[in-house]
């Protein structure tokens, strides 16, 4: 079972199209989306993977309210081995805690990880990474209103060989614990990244194909080009 | 001091528009930014007209510009605006200077000013609009507008508290803004009631924002575009006070129904999206005091321009272009619906939607690609799909995870060459759907096809 976190709200940026190649490259794999004013699935179960996308910031505070109360069960299933992919700002909800500077609003988070975050709707980031994770080379897009801050050497998702981390002062990017994954990259990851989807779902014990794979690879390997371009700006 | 300071910042910005003129150049935002960067709060120095109308929203602010600007002018009105230029404070702020007299004297009755909804801030902190409509509030550039939320904070934070408001009542991310402008009237469309929701859009509203409760649409057109009501408390989507009650494709008509009567008016295009833009403006209209017939005269004399939509009859095939914003997921996806609507049992569509300057020593983001909802291009009565320049791969992939056959597509890296891969004899609803970036190139195109055309003929 997959389970699509709260994807009616956290979707932003292309993220509801991550759900979508999954269950193209998983046709028979069972998905459940769940709704935020619904009781999680992996409460009483132990889904394969979980998936939660960028959210607006008043969802990502209502989103930490929401599981704040299931964080052992969370870490349970991370120390089970869980796949759970958190991309644009998902991530952020297993620091420690937020600052929304604009909003004047201090908020709590898991605290996974022990780092920070600092939002700000007047600092808008758009970026790129070139990096590689566990090996595989990943390309992806970038826009937040915030930077990750703290020490993530030991804990960190991939190095970016171009583009920057979870702030501008590192190469370290994203957040990962067992197989909890937390990148600030936004939500096509997968279907920009089919080798990077085949990698994902071995994690999680599915071995296929990604969908549409010569077509998907096309696509990545001319973005990949231009990435290692080095006239291009990042 | 700082007066001293406005007279050399208009002393130079007019020289420029003088400069620009002799250039045989249209003077466009630069005499503003002239002005903005010798004296930052410019805009505050100058007279206002007597009546100050402002256009924001995420889609449809040029086209209810050039409206209201339109009618007011075949009304006898002289209006200041600036669909010459650009709509973030340094073109708000040319429009009104190169209207000025050089001591800040505003020389027209009336300004139609198209503000860019981020630009809000640093343009209505100097002037109070008097009238300031707003189309809709969606999902828009991810990395200029990142989300509805923030975009409806910079509204709600500028917007002065005496203006008057126009707003789409269909649109709760639009009828809930601006809660301190107590002088609120709703516009929307009842006509063409969908039955069916519509599958696989993203939608921007799903929480009832007084209770967290969900929200049910009673019906929806398009991405959160409806009517909904809480499942948990009574918020709902308000009342309209303009409403278009009746749509006759056949005769071209629509009909407005306010408490004051009722007006039918000529459609003078038929996309649902401009319905909504018609309803908005003729509901302001008539706030400002303008009679239905007045507003109806306009419709009737054609004189509306149509900047982003034009057409080609080359006798044996014709070929309509449509601006197409790039980067903005949800204007695409309507583009791409009202070609599958459009006449046509075997159509071509060529894409030319990519952000040229986006892709010079860069990789465009291709994310908002994945907001789009490429269903229409899936109808059977569109037999080609084309699509040309950089991007043409990551469309291609998505055209594949939309369930579009790869036979009915074509890939081209570049855009230059694209018109000559469309097959005249075969296709005969040729649609040209190209990026602000790329009108030269669409322009050059319909050249192309006009001579194809006359050859044939
Ligand atoms: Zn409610």
């Amino acid at each position: 079972m997959i389970e699509i976190l709260f994807g009616e709200v956290c979707n932003l940026y292309g993220d509801s199209q991550n759900e979508v190649y999954l269950k193209q490259t998983l046709p028979a794999a069972e998905f459940i989306d769940t709704a935020i004013t619904d009781e999680p699935y992996f409460v009483n179960n132990t889904p394969q993977m979980i998936l939660l996308g960028g959210m607006s910031e008043h969802t990502q505070r209502r989103v930490i309210e929401k599981l704040l109360p299931l964080k052992s069960r969370i870490e349970e299933l991370i120390a089970s081995g869980t796949v759970f992919l958190c991309t644009g700002n998902a991530g952020e909800i297993f620091t420690k805690h937020i600052s929304y500077v604009t909003e004047n609003i201090e908020t709590d988070a898991l605290g996974i990880f022990d780092l920070t975050v600092k939002t700000d709707w007047f600092k808008r980031y758009n970026g790129k990474v070139l990096g590689t994770a566990d090996g595989v080379t990943v390309t992806a897009f970038r826009s937040s209103f915030s930077f990750i801050y703290g020490d993530n050497s030991d804990c960190y998702f991939l190095k970016a060989e171009r583009g920057c981390g979870i702030n501008p002062d590192t190469k370290l990017e994203g957040m990962r614990k067992n197989n909890l994954i937390c990148t600030s990259l936004l939500g096509p990851l997968l279907p920009l990244n089919p080798l990077f989807t085949e990698y994902l779902i071995k994690l999680a014990g599915f071995d296929a194909p990604a969908a549409f794979r010569d077509a998907a690879m096309d696509a990545y390997e001319q973005r990949l080009k231009e990435f290692r371009d080095p006239k291009t700006v990042f | 001091m700082s007066k001293l300071r406005f007279y050399m910042a208009m002393t130079a910005a007019k020289l420029s528009a003088v400069a620009l003129r002799l250039l045989g150049r249209n003077a466009t935002y630069l005499p503003g930014l002239i002005a903005l960067k010798n004296c930052k709060d410019f805009i505050g120095f100058l007279q206002k007209p007597e009546t100050l109308i402002c256009v924001t929203g995420t889609n449809g602010k040029t086209t209810t510009s050039n409206l209201l600007n339109t009618v007011l002018t075949h009304n006898g009105y002289k209006v200041t605006n600036n669909s010459f230029g650009s709509n973030v404070q340094a073109g708000v702020a040319a429009a009104l200077l190169l209207n000025s007299t050089f001591t800040g004297k505003h020389k027209n009755k009336v300004a139609v000013l198209e503000v860019d909804e981020r630009s809000s801030l640093l343009v209505y902190k100097y002037i109070t609009p008097d009238y300031l409509i707003c189309n809709n509030i969606m999902r828009d550039s991810l990395k200029r507008n990142a989300h509805t939320e923030f975009i409806s904070y910079v509204i709600n934070t500028a917007v002065p508290a005496q203006t008057k408001v126009f707003l789409n009542a269909d649109d709760l991310n639009c009828a809930d803004l601006m809660p301190q402008c107590k002088n609120r009237t709703y516009f929307g469309v009842e006509a063409e009631r969908p039955e069916e929701l519509p599958k696989g859009q993203i939608r921007d509203v799903c929480y009832c924002p007084v209770c967290g409760g969900r929200f049910a649409p009673d019906y929806l057109r398009f991405n959160h575009i409806g009517r909904w009501h809480c499942t948990k408390c009574d918020n709902k989507s308000p009342d309209r006070d303009y409403c278009v009650t009746a749509i006759d494709r056949v005769n071209h008509t629509f009909t407005v129904t306010a408490e004051n009567g009722e007006h039918t008016f000529r459609l003078i295009n038929d996309n649902i999206v401009n319905v909504y833009n018609f309803c908005g403006a003729i509901s302001l209209l008539r706030a400002f005091g303008l009679t239905w017939e007045q507003i109806s005269s306009a419709f009737d004399a054609g004189k509306l321009v149509q900047t982003r939509y034009d057409t080609l009859d080359a006798g044996n095939f014709k070929v309509t272009m449509i601006l197409t914003k790039g980067q903005n997921p949800i204007a695409t996806s309507r583009v791409m619906n009202y070609v599958s609507t459009c006449e046509g049992d075997n159509k071509c569509v060529l894409f030319l939607v990519d952000d040229v300057e986006d892709n010079i020593n860069n990789s465009e983001s291709t994310c908002w690609l994945y907001d789009c909802d490429y269903t229409p291009m899936a109808d059977e009565k569109i037999g080609r799909l084309i699509f040309a320049g950089p991007r043409c791969k990551d469309h291609y992939l998505r055209a594949l995870m939309t369930g579009i056959p790869k036979e009915k597509i074509v890939l081209h890296e570049t855009t230059a060459d694209a018109a000559s891969l469309v097959d005249t004899d075969t296709y005969h609803d040729i649609f040209i759907l190209y990026d602000n970036y790329r009108l030269d190139e669409a322009v050059a195109m319909k050249k192309q096809f006009a001579a194809r055309g006359e050859v044939k003929a």
